[in-house]
């Protein structure tokens, strides 16, 4: 199977699963899981609530390793790296857009955006990348010096959006970006993410609606840990 | 430009200031009790040392044995003769050498009896290691010289008049005249303890008590202290070349045994104040633990975005290290200001405060201080750094 998802295969899982063993007994949050995203399309992952949409967004996004089968980003077998070289796969191939923004409440807007390249070079950046995918997703010099709680929910996730971009990342993981905001900023957001498809990114969106699903050249549907409509 | 990670640490202490401050409050007690048991202990011993090694120079030579006299006579002489007193001279170089006679004595003083030593010296030895405060040395054959205490105590002046001797209806005793006084001694390590004492010439001691030529103690004085052993070793070659006549022994010995004893009651009394540092490093873990509980789903963000483990880590170490800086800087002025305080309360003098060796009990207290935090803050940052991302990120 691997032969054939020649250069432009991104992500592969091969048979997949994820269990948890819980004191009630273990439960299969992925089953069996087999799936192949090329480099440049635009995904979406729907299904209801408890199908593996979350699991299969930790898989995707590395923070975790299946208990059986196989992940490969790039053609790397995630199993098979070491903790840092994980942590160093997420933190230059990954770009993560989660539905509660996750910033970091310490850094102002600017700082939150400025810290992926600090963490991948080692130092404050002076090139002046972090203010310039600050105001490509809308955010002034003005509104960059405020704390994220300081900040609308719109302003915020493009604030995560720039963050996630700034490593120039293969990946933009989505994980309900739009959740927490309303439909106006939501398609705003979606606009960007429609751009950015364009220009080149994989977009991987988790979402329950079928709208924003539609956005996407390619939805996947998870039920009961399975791939129902590949 | 700053570490981001020292930053997110500078910030997160001064988020919760109050909680920061109060924890850091212990380590401000735990250095201020090292620092200052430390200075008050080496400000003892350096007291101490200062009043004693005023006569370290001395060598002290006494007989070892009791001879008793050849002619028969039931009188024992206990001391040392001209003989070995030639050969003292003659092996201690260039040094000074003091023969002294001593005994008790009871004197009377107007109409008040009173007892204590006497001593028996050559007027010009008396100028080499003693000091006259008031009047003059010893220039006639009645002079006397008295102590600060009994001058003191006897009412005594230049000019007064002291009878030696028990006092008895029926014989006249001696009268000597104090010429001067002397300056007060303490415990001297010369083992000439004049404080209580009168001083007569030796010719006077030899023609009322006897013992011509023979002496209860010889000291020499040394000129370059460094030669000590040197010394002593000569003396000893010398006068006890058969048998040993002469016990040989000197001020550093005591001396070092009470510096070594007080050093020990320092450290121990430093450990005691240490301790406070326990409870320190208690509160310090604490506040650390509730740092990183409350932290737990910025943890998570950290580490999903590619945050290493170290980094996390070295974020919460820095945290604590700023506690434990703000405590050992605060601790390390009060320290300064609460050491001197005590030491001139308990010493009564802070002459010796600001030696170097007195003060570099602030910066080991200081270090010490952020030493304990540190290692408090240890755990903290391990447990913050490998938690699993997915779990911190659900926490609300």
């Amino acid at each position: 199977m691997e032969s054939t998802m020649g250069n432009s295969s991104l992500i592969q899982l091969v048979d997949v699963s994820k269990v948890y063993h819980l004191e009630s007994g273990d439960f299969t949050a992925l089953n069996h899981v087999s799936l192949e995203i090329r480099e440049g399309e635009f995904v979406a992952i729907m299904g209801p609530s408890g199908s593996g949409k979350s699991t299969i967004m930790n898989q995707l996004g590395i923070l975790d390793v299946p208990t059986t089968g196989k992940l490969l980003i790039n053609g790397q077998d995630v199993a098979k790296m070491s903790n840092l070289e994980r942590t160093h796969l997420r933190r230059d191939a990954i770009g993560y857009i989660f539905q509660k923004f996750y910033l970091i409440p310490l850094l102002s807007a600017y700082e939150n955006v400025e810290y992926p390249l600090i963490l991948k070079y080692k130092k404050r950046d002076t090139t002046g990348r972090a203010a310039e995918m600050l105001t490509a997703v809308g955010i002034d010099h003005d509104m960059g010096a405020h704390r994220p709680n300081q900040l609308s929910g719109g302003q915020q996730q493009r604030v995560a959006i720039a963050r996630a971009l700034v490593n120039d990342p293969k990946i933009l993981l989505c994980d309900e970006p739009t959740g927490n905001l309303d439909r106006k900023t939501g398609f705003q957001i979606l606009d960007i993410l429609v751009d950015l498809h364009r220009k080149g990114k994989t977009v991987i969106i988790v979402t329950h609606d079928q709208k924003i699903a539609e956005y996407a050249q390619r939805t996947i549907t998870l039920d009961d840990g399975r791939i129902v409509e590949p | 430009m700053r570490d981001i990670f020292f930053d997110l640490s500078v910030r997160s202490v001064r988020l919760n200031f109050l909680r920061s401050l109060l924890a850091s409050i212990g380590i401000i007690i735990g250095v201020v009790a090292i620092s200052t048991m430390g200075m008050l202990g080496t400000n003892m011993q350096l007291s101490v040392q200062s009043q004693l090694s005023s006569n370290v120079n001395t060598v002290i030579l006494t007989s070892d044995v009791v001879k008793v006299s050849t002619t028969g006579n039931a009188s024992a002489e206990n001391g040392i003769d001209v003989s070995e007193l030639n050969d003292i001279k003659s092996s201690a170089g260039q040094n000074q050498i003091i023969p002294i006679h001593d005994s008790g004595t009871q004197f009377t003083v107007g109409s008040t009896n009173g007892r204590g030593s006497i001593y028996g010296l050559a007027p010009s030895d008396i100028p080499k290691f003693l000091t006259i405060d008031q009047g003059s040395n010893i220039q006639g054959g009645n002079d006397a010289l008295v102590g600060a205490t009994i001058a003191s105590n006897f009412n005594m002046g230049v000019g007064s008049s002291i009878k030696i001797g028990q006092n008895c209806a029926t014989i006249v005793r001696p009268v000597v005249r104090v010429a001067g006084i002397l300056a007060a001694r303490g415990i001297a390590s010369d083992n000439v303890n004049t404080d209580n004492a009168i001083i007569v010439s030796d010719q006077w001691y030899t023609d009322h008590f006897g013992y011509l030529n023979v002496y209860n103690q010889v000291n020499v004085i040394l000129q370059d202290v460094s030669t000590i052993n040197q010394t002593e070793a000569n003396i000893d070659k010398k006068v006890n070349r058969n048998t040993d006549v002469i016990r040989i022994s000197d001020a550093s010995s005591r001396l070092s045994t009470i510096t070594s004893t007080l050093g020990t009651i320092t450290t121990f009394i430093m450990a005691i104040g240490g301790s406070s540092l326990v409870v320190a490093a208690v509160s310090i873990f604490n506040v650390m633990m509730m740092s990183v509980k409350e932290r737990v789903q910025e943890i998570g963000i950290l580490l999903s975005i590619g945050t290493e483990k170290g980094e996390v880590r070295r974020m919460f170490l820095y945290e604590t290290l700023i506690l434990g800086l703000i405590g050992a800087i605060m601790g390390g002025i009060m320290s300064f200001i609460i050491g001197y305080s005590v030491v001139q309360a308990m010493i009564g003098s802070t002459a010796y405060f600001f030696l170097p060796q007195s003060l570099i009990y602030i910066p080991y207290g200081m270090i010490i201080g952020v030493i304990v935090c540190v290692v408090s803050g240890l755990y903290p940052a391990w447990m913050a750094s490998n938690m699993d991302p997915i779990d911190a990120l659900r926490n609300e």
